[in-house]
């Protein structure tokens, strides 16, 4: 990610068989999923976080969900 | 038996493509962080211009002005890696994770359940492409050797098959230098006998070898006739770790050696929080240094007792460092504990020594419950960060050879 953020978002995302997110709103705007391009998982000490590289169309995102705190982050941006 | 061996089409490069389209199909180069160090792999569009693993930077970009440098994130590779190592546990219970992107498959008796070789091939390549988005080559032959020669004959995206009657007929005027643990000045070596072809090795005196190069020598006349009968070591079943360590290229060269104890206090912080972990202790601590022209060397201290701890690592790592006179700037410094000792302990005798055992326990539990680092040392808050780093050839997927990178 060329800007790194780490900052909390609001995510609606779809949880059966996995968790895609669909939409998240940062900074009062909302953004689109319109594709996951990768998906993979890391661990925080006991915490299992959920990495989507994702893209609105027009830059790509880095969103991660945190399953033991369940609180939703964007990572990072690409322009 | 049937080995397949499974290699991952330029690891990295091929998950940064998928991660962002927009480097599809372009030339990109995988590095450990933005400020320096070399490229950890290069797409298949860059190896086209001569970019290869281990060129610096600046080496990279003149063989190929357009290419575009991603900085590594070494969780994507590894969860990947984790993933179709799962996938190839569906097809055989003799996994061997050789690397973060290859591995052996034993898949003698396997065709009642999926097929014949070639099969079987095909659709781990199609679980692969299902899962992650990403190609394999494949190398099917009678032992490990000749499927790993099998597997580097067609890349990217290749299956080939050797087959035990086609082998002396492959071999014949192979280069030697194409087999799996045969290196440059090893080649060079067997040059200088007029050894270049594997049908040369294969028919040269095993004595003038064992003469030549010892014990391993009688090892490579059969490697020359293909035959080589190191087993498939299964996940978990690895033998026990030798040491533990771990080593950081500085951000720049440095020569300042009170500036080096801080990276070597990390280190072995680091070393010391994987060896508790897993209830291992050494009673060798070594220090490696290499200088910005690549030479590198390494120092070792022996213990009365084996240790896991962060402080007497330390100690003994500057203690390394303070009888060095250090011959020019620093690029990497490494830290290892060896000669370890798992499972039996000396409980401490007196009430500072318990103390502090129950303080380093407390650090460690705090540690694996929120994150490595969470709990630490002052003098490493002003931490200049050297970036992601690069994951050791040695990495595995389970035990203490799975490294908590970022």
């Amino acid at each position: 990610m060329s800007t790194v953020l780490k900052e909390p978002i609001k995510v609606i995302a779809v949880f059966d068989n996995g968790v895609k997110p669909v939409k998240f709103k940062w900074k009062g705007r909302v953004y689109p999923v319109k594709e996951i391009t990768y998906a993979w998982t890391s661990k925080e000490g006991d915490s299992r976080i959920m990495h989507f590289s994702v893209s609105d169309g027009a830059a790509l995102y880095e969103i991660t969900y945190d399953s033991s705190a369940l609180k939703w982050s964007l990572e990072g941006v690409q322009a | 038996m049937i080995v397949l061996h499974m290699d991952m089409n330029a690891f990295f490069a091929s998950v940064e493509q998928r991660c962002n389209p927009a480097l599809r199909g372009k030339p990109i180069a995988v590095i450990g962080s933005s400020k320096r160090t070399v490229v950890t792999t290069a797409s298949y569009e860059a190896r086209k211009f001569g970019v290869k693993t281990g060129m610096n930077k600046w080496e990279a970009k003149k063989k190929c002005p357009s290419l575009i440098f991603v900085i590594g994130d070494n969780r994507k590779y590894i969860d990947t890696s984790v993933r179709v190592l799962n996938i190839l546990k569906d097809f055989s219970p003799k996994v061997e994770a050789y690397s973060i992107d290859e591995a052996f498959v034993d898949i003698t008796g396997t065709d009642l359940l999926f097929g014949p070789p070639e099969e079987v091939a095909r659709r781990i390549k199609e679980r692969i492409r299902e899962d992650t988005g990403l190609t394999c080559s494949i190398g099917i032959a009678p032992n490990k050797l000749l499927a790993k020669l099998a597997s580097d004959m067609k890349k990217p995206d290749g299956l080939v098959i050797i087959r035990e009657e086609d082998v002396s007929k492959l071999l014949n005027d192979l280069p030697v230098g194409e087999l799996w643990g045969i290196g440059p000045r090893l080649t060079e070596h067997l040059s200088g006998l007029n050894v270049r072809t594997c049908g040369q090795l294969a028919a040269f005196p095993a004595s003038v070898l064992r003469e030549r190069f010892g014990i391993i020598g009688e090892r490579l006349k059969l490697m020359g006739q293909g035959i080589y009968d190191s087993p498939i070591v299964p996940i978990g079943e690895e033998e026990a770790a030798k040491s533990v360590g771990h080593s950081t290229t500085l951000p720049k060269d440095i020569a300042d050696k009170e500036v080096l104890k801080r990276y070597l206090l990390k280190l072995s912080e680091m070393v010391g929080a994987r060896s508790r972990a897993h209830g291992l202790k050494g009673r060798k601590v070594s220090l490696t240094i290499r200088y910005g022209d690549f030479f590198t060397f390494t120092r070792q201290k022996g213990l009365e007792q084996p240790t896991n701890d962060t402080r007497v690592i330390y100690s003994l790592a500057t203690d390394i460092l303070g009888s060095i006179r250090l011959r020019s700037a620093v690029r990497l410094v490494g830290v290892t504990i060896s000669d370890i000792a798992g499972g039996c302990r000396q409980l401490p005798l007196f009430e500072g020594e318990r103390k502090r055992e129950r303080l380093v326990n407390a650090v460690d539990l705090v540690n694996r419950h929120f994150g490595d680092f969470t709990l630490t040392w002052a003098a490493l808050f002003e931490d200049d960060d050297p970036g992601p780093g690069v994951i050791s050839p040695a990495w595995r997927p389970e035990g203490v050879k799975r490294v908590n990178v970022r």
